[in-house]
């Protein structure tokens, strides 16, 4: 036993050393996981604060009409779109989705009728069908922002109030989200289309077949591989914690030895699938097909690039069960939300699951040739 | 009468209706360079196959060294070493790195050095194994199969594609190794090789065996039965020739 422990460590030791001669490897396992951190994060950027960009139409020539505006545009909650003139061309925005709502002041607005002593008039929100929610929230705002004048106006008692106010620090930001989406998609590169694309080539050049002249066992030759995919992996996924914590200012909450060992058993079993798909292929033909058909929906399904809770009911249901959800949402519930390996154990559970079966079928279908 | 290592007994091999080794048997005496002799299509590498426990056997009996190939194919390949017909190594790895990899899978811990200095690849320790030439590549194969201290070792055409230098380096290679008590059975379309390497030779067509016995005698049998060359033979050939103005050393 204690030779065939060192059988494993030497080929681990030889595999992980020539990943670092090989630039290509490099490249999909580092850098190309990289560009989508930074394709993903710069879209993420910032857009966690609630605004909306709005048109206004003043028709009205009255003072408090005009300081209304202004105090609109001091707002941040709108962003003001200054460069359209006429309502028809803030229609052609909105319905390009450029543009949320428009806000219209009457003709009148803001003067005072004769027999009151204050301004009154209606403000118009205009908004596109297609965004109901957006112009909803944007009209909601609106009025409780008309609420604040008229009670300084009318100066009346005030009964009820509603004050808001920011309970949890930790809430998720959607680059909270991404990341560990792209901490998946790491994995999924790393663990299935390693070996998709190496296995085929070591059988068409005979290589695992001179192997097999030997005594090595195929679960020396998996072990050692699932040993060299952990500690590339753990290169590739620190790199990319170092630049999410340093340039997207993601807030860890968890605990790092906790989030490691549960990255070490995501890389495992998600290795699994490509030992199995590789190590059952004869030759690429039969490997690429077969990987696609497996990877892409799981990829979309499992949450990696948008978060699952966008997806129908029905969907969720079923995503809920692949092999990389577990992996992500274990990954989001350690980085971001601070849970303990313990409160992750369903995750766990269902990535253990997966590990047996995939690594059953692994066995079973792979041919040294 | 030496001790004999292997011995096969009425060996079978069909794929699909068509029979690629058809019961042959024959016996390979501890420590003599034996060697299959056949054209393309013989069944000369199925055969090697099946002894090295690398196809399934579909009748027959196979023993080495007191092992039933059958029965316990992890243990006899322990004991043997197996060079394939063209070998290949992962690129981007050093081949003292590849000696160490091999025996690993061995259960061995080597000095690669070593094994290295003995088919002359010594100074090229740490060079990748896609720099080789064929004649290197050929000789860092006979290392890595010799790693474990085998007791049979297998080649399956060993020089094809190799130029004279580098064909005949092989030779006195495959015969150190047979001097340190390694029994070597290799196959070959060589005729000229198998006169001058094997102590025995079987000549294989359609499957099955059609002459077992040393280059000599069967040379002796074939002018017994009155066969005459058509053109009487020069004292020396074109290949005598080459070796003569281009010399026995290595070009690599």
């Amino acid at each position: 036993m204690h030779k065939q422990i060192m059988t494993v460590l030497v080929f681990t030791k030889l595999q992980t050393r020539r990943f670092f001669r090989d630039r290509l490897a490099q490249f999909f396992a580092i850098l190309f996981p990289l560009i989508f951190l930074f394709v993903f994060g710069g879209l993420n950027s910032g857009s966690n604060n609630l605004s909306f960009k709005v048109a206004i139409f003043n028709d009205s020539n009255s003072v408090f009409s005009k300081q209304f505006v202004k105090q609109i545009e001091a707002n941040s909650v709108f962003k003001v779109n200054k460069t359209l003139t006429s309502q028809s061309a803030a229609q052609d925005k909105m319905d390009k989705n450029q543009l949320d709502g428009m806000i219209i002041l009457p003709k009148n607005f803001g003067e005072v009728a004769p027999g009151q002593t204050t301004p009154s008039g209606q403000i118009q929100v205009l908004y596109d069908h297609t965004s109901s929610n957006t112009g909803q929230t944007l009209t909601t705002i609106l009025d409780s922002y008309v609420k604040q004048i008229n009670s300084k106006l009318a100066s009346a008692p005030q009964p009820f109030s509603v004050a808001g106010k920011e309970l949890n620090s930790k809430s998720l930001t959607a680059f909270d989200y991404t990341f560990a989406g792209l901490l998946g998609f790491t994995i999924v590169g790393l663990g299935i289309f390693g070996p998709v694309n190496v296995f085929p080539e070591l059988k068409k050049q005979g290589i695992l077949r001179r192997l097999h002249t030997t005594p090595l066992r195929v679960w020396q030759y998996f072990m050692a591989t699932m040993f060299s995919q952990a500690a590339t992996g753990s290169i590739s996924i620190g790199i990319q914690f170092i630049v999410a914590i340093t340039i997207f200012h993601l807030k860890v909450d968890g605990n790092y030895l906790a989030i490691i060992a549960f990255t070490v058993l995501s890389i495992f079993m998600i290795l699994g699938i490509g030992l199995a798909i590789g190590g059952w292929a004869k030759n690429e033909r039969q490997a690429a097909p077969l990987s696609n058909i497996i990877v892409f929906p799981m990829l979309f399904l499992s949450g990696t690039f948008f978060p699952r809770f966008l997806m129908p009911h029905w969907l969720q249901t079923i995503s809920d069960y692949l092999p990389l959800t577990p992996v992500i949402d274990g990954l989001r519930l350690l980085i971001t939300e601070g849970k303990s390996l313990a409160q992750v154990g369903p995750e766990i559970g269902l990535i253990l699951i997966w590990f047996v079966v995939i690594y059953a079928i692994a066995f079973r279908v792979f041919k040294w040739e | 009468m030496s001790k004999v290592i292997l011995s096969v007994k009425k060996l079978r091999k069909v794929y699909d209706d068509k029979v690629a080794v058809d019961d042959i048997s024959f016996e390979v005496k501890k420590g003599e360079i034996f060697g299959i002799l056949g054209p393309n299509g013989a069944g000369k590498t199925t055969t090697l196959e099946m002894i090295e426990s690398l196809r399934p056997i579909d009748g027959g009996e196979i023993i080495i060294d007191g092992l039933n190939v059958a029965d316990k194919p992890d243990e006899v390949k322990k004991i043997i070493g197996v060079q394939p017909q063209t070998p290949a190594f992962q690129d981007k790895q050093k081949i003292s790195e590849i000696v160490e990899m091999f025996a690993a899978a061995y259960g061995e811990r080597v000095n690669p050095k070593k094994f290295l200095d003995e088919v002359q690849l010594g100074e090229k320790a740490n060079s990748f194994a896609e720099k080789l030439s064929g004649g290197q590549r050929q000789r860092l194969s006979i290392a890595v199969a010799l790693v474990h201290s085998p007791k049979v070792f297998f080649l399956d055409e060993p020089t094809t594609g190799l130029d004279p230098q580098a064909r005949r380096n092989l030779w006195d290679l495959i015969g150190n190794v047979r001097d340190k008590g390694v029994t070597v059975i290799m196959t070959t379309h060589y005729m000229e090789e198998a006169e001058v390497l094997c102590d025995r030779v079987a000549i294989m067509d359609n499957g099955k065996i059609v002459a077992l016995d040393t280059p000599k005698n069967l040379v002796k049998q074939l002018l017994g039965r009155g066969f005459k060359k058509k053109q009487i033979v020069e004292q020396a050939d074109l290949e005598d020739v080459f070796i003569d103005l281009t010399g026995k050393a290595l070009r690599e």
